[in-house]
This record gives C-alpha cells, sequence and structure tokens, in this order.
C-alpha cells in the first residue's frame, strides 16, 4: 500500500464495465537469456543446473537450458522506459509495475493490496523466446474490511510466447480500498 | 543438482528447510533481477507508509524461493505444474531471517507420472508469512 500513484481513480460502474475485458496487453522487452537467469538465481542463492548448464537441462530432457517456472512474471514485465517515450522529472510519480487492475481499471479506491496469487504452468521457457501477456479483470467482489470498503478484483494473465504457445496462466487477487487520509483522485 | 531424490517421496516427508536473510542488498539485486520496481520493495520509508516496519520482499521473490525449496529436494527431475494459492499473511522485511518450509501432503498418479503436491511455507520471527501450495509432476 503506498500513496504514489496507487490506482485509477473512478465509480465502481467504471469498474464493472471493465469486468471481463482485456484491461492490460503487452511485450516483456527482452529475450530469456542466460544472463537474466543467473542474476535472477543470484538473490534467491538458488542452485541448479538445469537454468545454468545445457548438458544438465538436456540430460532430464530438455532441449536446452530453461528458465526457473516463476520467471514467466519477469519477462512478462512490460519496460518501465523505451525509445521515444519522454524522459522523466524529478517531480513525476515513479513508473509502477504493470498490474492493470489497480493501474488501468477505474474504482473509487486509493489504497490496494495483493492477498493472493496462483499460476499453473503449461510451457518452458528457453533461450530466445519473448513472454507476452495479456490481462483481463475476470472477478469483482465487493467488501468492506477493517482497512476499509473496496473490492477484490481477480486478475487473469496469460502468459505466451511469441509463436502463440500459452506459457503460464496466473490470477492475481488485489483487494482495492478507500481510506480517509491521501486520496489519490 | 541433476541428481534425481534417492528415493520415492511419501505423504508426510518434509523438505529440508532453507534459510535466507533479508538485507536491503538482497531486494535491491531481487528488484533488478525480477524488475518489480515499486517503491514498497526497496524504499523502506514507502513501506512503512504501507504499515511495514521496512522494506519488504515482493511475491515473485517468494515465489521462486518456493521454486528453490523444491529443487534443492527433489532436484532436476519434476516439472512446476502449479504453484499456489501464495497467500501473503505477513510482511517479509529488511532484518528479518526467513525459513523456508514444506512437507508432502499427496501423491497421485497421472497420465505421465505422477503428480505431488506438496505443502509449502515461510517463516520469520513474527510466525508464518507466507504459505503456498505446489504441484508438481515427476515423469
Amino acid at each position: 500500500m503506498s500513496d504514489v500513484g496507487w490506482g485509477l481513480w473512478g465509480s465502481w460502474e467504471e469498474t464493472e464495465a471493465c469486468l471481463n475485458t482485456v484491461v492490460g496487453e503487452w511485450w516483456g522487452p527482452d529475450p530469456v537469456e542466460p544472463g537474466s537467469i543467473r542474476r535472477w538465481l543470484e538473490p534467491k542463492e538458488f542452485d541448479c543446473a538445469i537454468h545454468t548448464d545445457v548438458g544438465a537441462a538436456r540430460a532430464v530432457g530438455f532441449p536446452d537450458l530453461v528458465a526457473p517456472a516463476s520467471m514467466v512474471f519477469s519477462y512478462g514485465v512490460a519496460p518501465y522506459w523505451s525509445p521515444g517515450d519522454s524522459s522523466k522529472s524529478i517531480d513525476d510519480e515513479p513508473t509502477q509495475i504493470q498490474i492493470p487492475v489497480i493501474f488501468n481499471v477505474p474504482a473509487p479506491c486509493n489504497k490496494s493490496f495483493a492477498t493472493s496469487m496462483e499460476v499453473e504452468f503449461n510451457e518452458p521457457l528457453y533461450p530466445g523466446d519473448v513472454v507476452g501477456c495479456v490481462s483481463r479483470l475476470i472477478d469483482i467482489q465487493r467488501k468492506t474490511l477493517k482497512v476499509g470498503p473496496g473490492a477484490f478484483l481477480r486478475q487473469e494473465d496469460t502468459y505466451t510466447k511469441q509463436s502463440g504457445e500459452v506459457i503460464a496462466v496466473a490470477n492475481l487477487d488485489i483487494f482495492r480500498f478507500y481510506v480517509e487520509q491521501g486520496v489519490t483522485k | 543438482m541433476t541428481e534425481k531424490l534417492a528415493k520415492a517421496p511419501a505423504v508426510g516427508d518434509v523438505l529440508p528447510a532453507i534459510e535466507i536473510p533479508i538485507t536491503l542488498q538482497r531486494l535491491v539485486m531481487e528488484a533488478g533481477a525480477n524488475r518489480d520496481f515499486s517503491l514498497m520493495h526497496h524504499d523502506s520509508a514507502v513501506a512503512q507508509s504501507a504499515g511495514a516496519s521496512a522494506a519488504f520482499a515482493n511475491t515473485f521473490f517468494l515465489m521462486g524461493m518456493f521454486e528453490r525449496l523444491v529443487r534443492n529436494w527433489a532436484g532436476s527431475c519434476i516439472r512446476f505444474k502449479k504453484i499456489g494459492p501464495l497467500k501473503m499473511l505477513n510482511f517479509n522485511v529488511v532484518g528479518d531471517t526467513l525459513l523456508f518450509r514444506g512437507k508432502v501432503v499427496a501423491i497421485d498418479e497421472v497420465e505421465r507420472g505422477e503428480k505431488w503436491l506438496l505443502n509449502l511455507w515461510c517463516e520469520s520471527e513474527r510466525g508464518q508469512t507466507t504459505t503456498c501450495m505446489v504441484e508438481v509432476i515427476k515423469e
């Protein structure tokens, strides 16, 4: 939860209008390659040879070294800046990671937090793969919690390769709510 | 770590635990690697405005650590079918030493081998902070 650009303001009617629609669609900017895998393994002290050694990956049936399954999210993050985009000023709000049910779906809410996430994997990621993501708002459950009135919004993210193969489908539950202080409109 | 498990797992087996300290350096390395640059994961002032005591680990890190926990135990012989529901119960903040644990809760035959259902969780000194179910396929 944060006061920094924490969601798109709007009415509940505008929220409902987004139900079962595509609320975000983009491609990750970088292909899978060994360097980004190594940097992802590093802070977790994650030692598994199929992610770093082609021979080890082939020995267990993969055609090439394979990215960790949950790296699909990282390869699917939209760029924070691309050639042609304007430059940031010191007073601009920081660029946020793409979570469309927070930043693209209007709601009368000024705070939010993630409550649950799950992902089913279909296809491994190999060097050279590029990851696209399509996000849909698939459920809205209005609820008042002790933090304030709001709604649970479920975002379904479908990750695909450039070939169209579905890599994974993830469901992310976000609780968006309203508090009196620090309203962001 | 390409070896297979020394013996077939059984329901009730406990996965070897992993301990990892959460430092700001680790969170910054993690953000750079997993591309989640939300401020609360590397800026303690922003994290405190969200009710945490300091910058806290993001979901991508927790999922990756659960993946490491399973790989450390099972080696390279399994494929991940599902991670989740992953439920965040408390913040995992700078200064915490996290303990990732798990156990086997079900083994089912499937078309091309076995599906193992694992119940995983993460603990800090404040108790259980994250829970996560994982399904893997052993062909």
